[in-house]
């Protein structure tokens, strides 16, 4: 029954569209690192965002909110997420192990975890918890 | 303890999107998420004249060229699938662990485009992986 629902939900398909995406993004970002430097492979992927944001802001008709706050952390957000990227071509440009390298770094969530207890004082939930306990065990066997 | 070259790179990206994450939080208390990811974009444009490789651009095959390219399209198309998702009725606490799950789907296709193998340690490892993203986006 439940399952039933959700797979009639439209949240449902989204989501797995986005896995799909972003699987196939971690993919592609490999094969052309096998060839092409971080740096030229960064210059490339943000040339393939424009068209995205191009459609988006159509769909949106160039409604944007002006917070001077919210704009900023979204462009430091870009060059923040530019840095991680360059690195992660970095690392897939190494003839590294392709599942490694993208199971690692798909574990950001957990600086973002530590960072929200430290920085916004949140309350670090028990099963967050065990979460970077499995995080560390991933990060200590890929080490090895 | 031998260090495996990946991993310094690796610490980078944990670091730098876990800082994302975080300011993420703090942008959307301002702007939409779609917003976000445009802005995003704009910081990503930002970093383009450091990274502009020039003529060297056309050595590289054509093939990797366009995966490269493709890999921005698949990333932005992503980001914005999970905006939707969002927007459609789903909850964070389910649909951010679901999306997390995203090098499954390159676990899955490694060894039919590329060959490579793992370690039954390393099996161990990526499993571990697997179920901290789940519980740390829950």
């Amino acid at each position: 029954m439940i399952l039933n629902d959700t797979l009639k939900a439209r949240w449902f398909w989204y989501s797995m569209a986005c896995v799909l995406c972003w699987g196939g993004w971690a993919m592609l970002s490999k094969l052309g690192s096998r060839e092409i430097p971080p740096e030229t492979m960064q210059f490339l992927f943000t040339v393939g965002t424009i068209p995205v944001c191009v459609v988006l802001l159509v769909a949106r008709r160039f409604r944007m909110e002006r917070s001077p706050k919210g704009i900023s952390y979204g462009v430091l957000n870009g060059v923040l997420s530019g840095v991680g990227g360059l690195a992660l071509f970095a690392a897939y440009h190494t003839n590294s192990n392709t599942s490694l390298v993208t199971s690692a770094t798909a574990l950001y969530p957990m600086v973002t975890v530590a960072l929200a207890v430290l920085i916004l004082r949140e309350r670090l939930r028990p099963v967050q918890a065990v979460g970077l306990v499995f995080a560390a065990l991933a990060i200590v066997i890929f080490s090895m | 303890m031998h260090v495996p070259p990946w991993l310094p790179y690796a610490v980078i990206t944990l670091v730098s999107w876990g800082v994302v994450g975080l300011l993420q939080k703090l942008s959307t208390n301002y702007i939409s998420a779609e917003s976000s990811l445009i802005w995003l974009v704009v910081g990503f444009l930002l970093l383009e004249p450091l990274l502009y490789p020039g003529g060297a651009l056309f050595h590289y095959s054509g093939w990797n060229l366009a995966w490269a390219l493709l890999s921005g399209v698949l990333n932005a198309l992503g980001a914005w699938a999970l905006f939707a998702a969002l927007k459609n009725g789903g909850k964070a606490s389910i649909v951010a662990p679901l999306t997390a799950l995203y090098p499954l789907v390159v676990i899955i296709l490694v060894p039919f485009i590329l060959h490579e193998t793992i370690t039954k340690l390393q099996v161990v490892g990526v499993v571990c992986a697997l179920i901290a993203v789940i519980l740390l986006s829950a």
